[in-house]
């Protein structure tokens, strides 16, 4: 009998603590949806305000163009990574000169969006986390709730603004040094002519797997800000949890991209 | 001007706030004293929004800010000013913008009016050759004075101070203090100050109230509070040297 209780007792704590944390993610989904959303509805001050306007392009400089290093050596080393393995398996079938087709197909539709989501990640989540998480801790976001302005509009819009716009263009400049790479390795490595590799490339390419790519990194631009964000303007405690903020917001942030990008890939392509 | 009715806030399974009664006056500057944790900033976060009540109403003027969101807690805020701790200035700007963010962002004002508002308030506090400093390249005492000017630049009907003096030197502490008394001398502007600083609290408090374990247990004037035979408030004063016949004058 006291057995059948004590495993009733724990069947009971396991069920309670599912539902808590249920509940917490829930609320924590829920909260960075209307934060999402109020940000998405203070993107009219772009037009009436030219601190906004120009703050968003402050931003944009420092996310993206401070951005295009790291970037440029990632995404041609991944062309140039993909079209190596790629070329020597189809090396093996005398059809290398697909090479050009798989790497420019990869890069569209995956690999230019989701390396372009983790560096952003990495660097910009990890800055936006830092910086608004020192400004929670310090309560300068206080200070802004104080004179009544919205720390949503002042903070996160034109953060939001800045990578909606540059994280597509990154992720096309991704790939299209990723294919470049690519041809480069094909040249140099299998033999194969600049001509056929760019011409078989875009036998198979289509303008879907571009404007697919460049949704999936919009959505990933949206994901990485609103993560950084909502975790940051959450920090507490000095300096210990402004660290935790920003890796939880790089950690959040890379599962996101990994989860998100398989499901807008089976969305548009089954 | 503010009053808290039967406002209690709970925190951690601890009283912060128990039950507290309080009536600040148009124009007085009241002070909050008490211990560390006695839940003196958080009295001036209920005052400003930033924190709300388990129970009770806090209003300000006839608003009710317990029960204000949006706009409506906008337009109350809008009446006052808050000093924080460390200044809280951005930054990303320097001292004069700092100064002027309040009217950039809510105001339809020219560039050059918000500029001469900046330096006539940059002026009062004693800054207005630091216009263009970073917050990092001055001091805490001038950063705390940074954040009175961008406190009353909209002009508030109350302004809070969070530890105005606390780090500071005891000269720039009195300098403070001066800056304090004029808010209400000159300006009419109604001031709660939180602060540890007894001498402070004697020079420029019109009433000063004894915070401890989130109940008032004493509300008098400086005179008063000195006379108090209340064990924990002499206990605070026996702390800072502080004695009925002991050498303390006010300092105006």
């Amino acid at each position: 009998m006291p057995d059948k209780v004590h495993s009733e007792h724990i069947s009971m704590g396991f069920f309670a603590w599912v539902g808590t944390a249920s509940l917490r993610i829930l609320r924590i989904v829920g909260e960075s949806m209307m934060v999402t959303f109020e940000a998405f509805s203070y993107m009219r001050y772009l037009l009436t305000s030219r601190r906004a306007r120009a703050e968003t392009v402050r931003l944009m400089y420092e996310m993206g163009i401070c951005s295009l290093g790291v970037i440029t050596i990632v995404a041609a080393f991944t062309g140039m990574i993909l079209a190596l393995q790629t070329g020597i398996e189809l090396q093996k079938f005398n059809q290398e000169k697909l090479v050009g087709a798989a790497v420019l197909v990869s890069m569209l539709r995956e690999m230019g969006p989701f390396m372009t989501g983790l560096i952003l990640a990495a660097s910009v989540g990890s800055a936006i986390a830092a910086q608004l998480g020192t400004m929670a801790v310090s309560e300068e976001v206080a200070a802004l709730e104080v004179m009544s302005i919205n720390p949503v509009r002042y903070l996160i819009m034109p953060r939001l603004a800045a990578m909606m716009f540059v994280t597509p263009l990154l992720a096309l400049y991704s790939s299209a040094l990723g294919v470049g790479g690519g041809a480069i390795v094909a040249n140099t490595k299998l033999g194969l002519g600049f001509y056929t590799y760019f011409d078989w490339a875009l036998r198979f390419a289509d303008t879907k797997d571009m404007w697919v790519g460049g949704f999936k990194a919009w959505l990933f631009g949206v994901l990485i800000t609103m993560i950084a964000c909502q975790v940051s303007l959450a920090a507490r405690n000095g300096a210990v949890g402004v660290g935790l903020a920003t890796r939880r917001a790089v950690v959040v942030s890379f599962l996101a991209i990994l989860i998100v990008g398989y499901f807008v890939t089976s969305l548009f392509y089954q | 001007m503010i009053k808290f009715e039967q406002v209690t806030t709970c925190l951690s399974g601890r009283n912060i706030l128990d039950d507290m009664n309080l009536h600040v006056k148009k124009g007085e500057t009241l002070v909050v004293l008490g211990p560390s944790g006695a839940g003196k900033s958080v009295t001036l976060k209920h005052i400003v929004g930033l924190m709300r009540p388990d129970s009770g109403h806090l209003f300000i003027g006839d608003d009710d800010i317990t029960v204000a969101f949006g706009d409506n807690l906008a337009r109350i805020r809008d009446r006052m000013g808050f000093l924080f701790q460390g200044g809280a200035l951005l930054a990303w700007l320097n001292v004069g913008e700092n100064v002027a963010l309040p009217l950039r962002e809510k105001t339809q004002m020219r560039d050059d009016e918000i500029l001469d508002l900046v330096h006539e308030k940059l002026r009062l506090v004693g800054l207005e050759n630091d216009f263009d400093k970073s917050p990092s390249e001055i001091s805490g005492g001038m950063r705390k004075r940074v954040s009175l000017a961008r406190a009353i630049v909209m002009t508030p009907e109350v302004v809070l101070y969070d530890e105005p003096t606390s780090g500071l030197d005891p000269v720039t502490s009195r300098k403070i203090d001066e800056l304090i008394d004029d808010m209400r001398a000159k300006l009419g502007v109604t001031s709660v100050v939180v602060t540890h600083d007894l001498h402070s609290a004697l020079s420029i408090g019109t009433r000063i109230a004894m915070l401890y374990n989130g109940k008032i247990i004493e509300l008098s004037t400086p005179e008063e509070l000195l006379e108090s035979d209340e064990p924990r408030v002499r206990e605070f004063l026996d702390a800072q040297y502080i004695t009925k016949t002991g050498p303390w004058e006010r300092g105006r």
